[in-house]
């Protein structure tokens, strides 16, 4: 059964369409990620999903109900993290989980805030204003708010960013885990290919506002051929010609950096390295 | 309606209370402030014989009883800012909360905090000027009910332009409310107005609070329409109020409440 059903999702800012018509749908259990470069559409598609951007038009079902007509009662089993939103920076970690909780109708919300710290590691910070913490801490406390009410569907705005490697790692553990043991369904934004690769199930692919890619990362890195690729080259300069001229890639020079990028307009090679003769 | 969630909005702004130091002050300060200046100038024009003790009565219980309006307009454009300053308004509306019950929320915290501050400014009139306010009996409760109602319209008003503006236009979440109380007549009759002011405050529900106020203090009857008219224009303003702030609030999800700042 589908959780998640948009139909010709459509949103426009001041006449200028932002997301020209988006369609997909996403199975209980399933962690979908959304690929694409900035601008592409992908914070926007997550806020409309979440009921805090009203599409120009198109539909959003989320657990069979028609989100427009039934944003609260959806969103007691949804929640999100996003690396753009702040928490009230006054409040200590354990005043806003407390309050964030209230939200929600959890039948033991003490015993739920303590699995929260202990899950997110929180035991330090539960007590120290949100003001007073790292960034990376930050996106850990938000993390922690997303999971409070035990939500069926997760959306993750760049849940790592921000993250140490050691901490990303743990999280991205935590949350294939929890797909695992709850079936929960995950929708996420990154901009780490591995990190997608390795924690979704299948991938939207975001340009200018349309779906131009949708399948598993695997069928999806056959089709492109080439994902990503970050380029240092020191010598043997030629070759870097040749591949240039056997993949017809076009050369675009970006202030420091320099790109190569593909015919099929969305899989793009990057460097800051290529040599001076580029 | 949802009572939990109702708490959970309320326990966000209650520990932001806490952890304010200044929000703390307001609730405190002003009203000392002002009880402290109108208390020394009432007692000197007393003793120059220029006025008598019902007019301290009337000029203090001016004071006390403009703390209602004061404090219910402000909880709900400052607490609106709050969200704006924290870029909390996406946590607060990504989860099943209602409009209805942020807003239901902000009011009962001004109904909260004027209580509050209300006690707090009777008993240093009574211990400052040995003035009592609530020698004017149960008056006082449909009065405050009044200007909280008057207070509350003036807060969604503004909050709703607020919204639509965002904090470049902060600045009336502190003043708007200063701006109409020439024609309310805290301290003085209405009739010491200008003509086309007197028109303007006919339309001003909390004119008759003051002014009935006056009345019962001199001793002279206070109708009941003074009570009712306000009452009747407070329950439209107050829908016009409401339904100008929910259409801002359409207007701010069609941009986008990440991008409300």
């Amino acid at each position: 059964m589908a959780i998640l059903e948009v139909l010709d999702l459509k949103k426009t800012f001041k006449k200028s369409p932002v997301i020209k018509g988006l369609t997909f749908d996403m199975a209980e259990g399933e962690i979908l990620g959304i690929l694409g470069p900035n601008g592409a559409g992908k914070t926007t598609t997550l806020q409309m999903l979440l009921g805090i951007l009203t599409p120009t038009s198109g539909t959003i079902k989320v657990f069979g109900k028609d989100l427009s007509t039934h944003k609260s009662e959806i969103l007691e089993h949804m929640n999100f993290s996003s690396t753009y939103v702040d928490l009230p920076w006054r409040l200590t970690v354990k005043e806003n989980l407390i309050w964030s909780a209230w939200l929600y109708n959890i039948p033991d919300r003490k015993k739920r805030l303590n699995q929260i710290r202990e899950l997110f590691r929180l035991e330090k910070q539960w007590n120290m204003p949100v003001a007073s913490l790292s960034a990376g801490q930050k996106t850990r406390v938000n993390l922690a708010r997303s999971m409070v009410n035990f939500p069926s569907l997760l959306l993750l705005d760049e849940p790592t960013a921000s993250l140490d490697p050691e901490v990303a790692a743990y999280i991205r553990e935590f949350f294939a885990n929890q797909r695992a043991t709850y079936n929960k369904s995950i929708i996420l934004t990154s901009h780490n290919m591995s990190e997608v690769e390795n924690l979704c199930d299948r991938v939207i692919i975001l340009k200018d506002g349309l779906i131009v890619g949708n399948d598993t990362p695997g069928n999806l890195a056959k089709k492109i051929e080439f994902s990503h690729l970050r380029l240092r080259v020191t010598k043997n300069l030629g070759e870097l010609d040749k591949l240039i001229a056997l993949r017809k890639l076009e050369v675009i020079k970006d202030g420091p950096t320099t790109r190569l990028l593909s015919r099929n307009n969305f899989s793009h090679f990057s460097s800051t390295n290529l040599p001076k003769k580029m | 309606m949802k009572l939990y969630r109702i708490w959970g909005i309320f326990l966000r702004y209650f520990y932001n209370l806490i952890r304010t130091y200044d929000r703390l002050t307001d609730m405190f300060f002003w009203p000392f402030l002002d009880l402290l200046l109108w208390g020394l100038t009432s007692r000197y024009l007393v003793s120059s014989g220029a006025i008598d003790n019902k007019i301290i009565l009337a000029l203090l219980g001016g004071v006390v009883l403009w703390i209602f309006p004061w404090r219910s307009q402000y909880e709900i454009t400052v607490n609106l800012l709050e969200e704006l300053w924290n870029r909390n308004l996406v946590n607060l509306f990504a989860t099943p909360i209602l409009f209805s019950e942020w807003v239901t929320t902000l009011m009962l915290i001004g109904i909260f905090k004027s209580t509050i501050s209300f006690a707090f400014a009777s008993l240093v009139a009574l211990a400052l000027y040995s003035t009592n306010i609530y020698a004017l009996g149960l008056s006082l409760l449909p009065w405050a009910g009044l200007l909280i109602l008057f207070g509350w319209v003036f807060g969604l008003l503004i909050a709703g332009i607020v919204m639509r503006h965002g904090t470049k236009i902060q600045t009336l979440a502190w003043i708007s409310i200063s701006i109409i109380s020439p024609f309310v007549g805290v301290y003085y009759p209405v009739s010491t107005l200008p003509h086309w002011a007197q028109v303007v405050a006919h339309y001003v529900p909390a004119s008759y609070v003051f002014e009935s106020m006056r009345s019962l203090i001199m001793g002279n009857p206070v109708p009941l329409t003074n009570l009712f008219f306000p009452l009747l224009l407070c329950l439209v303003y107050l829908a016009i109020a409401m339904q100008m702030l929910y259409s801002s609030y359409r207007v701010i999800l069609k941009r986008g409440l990440i991008s409300v700042e």
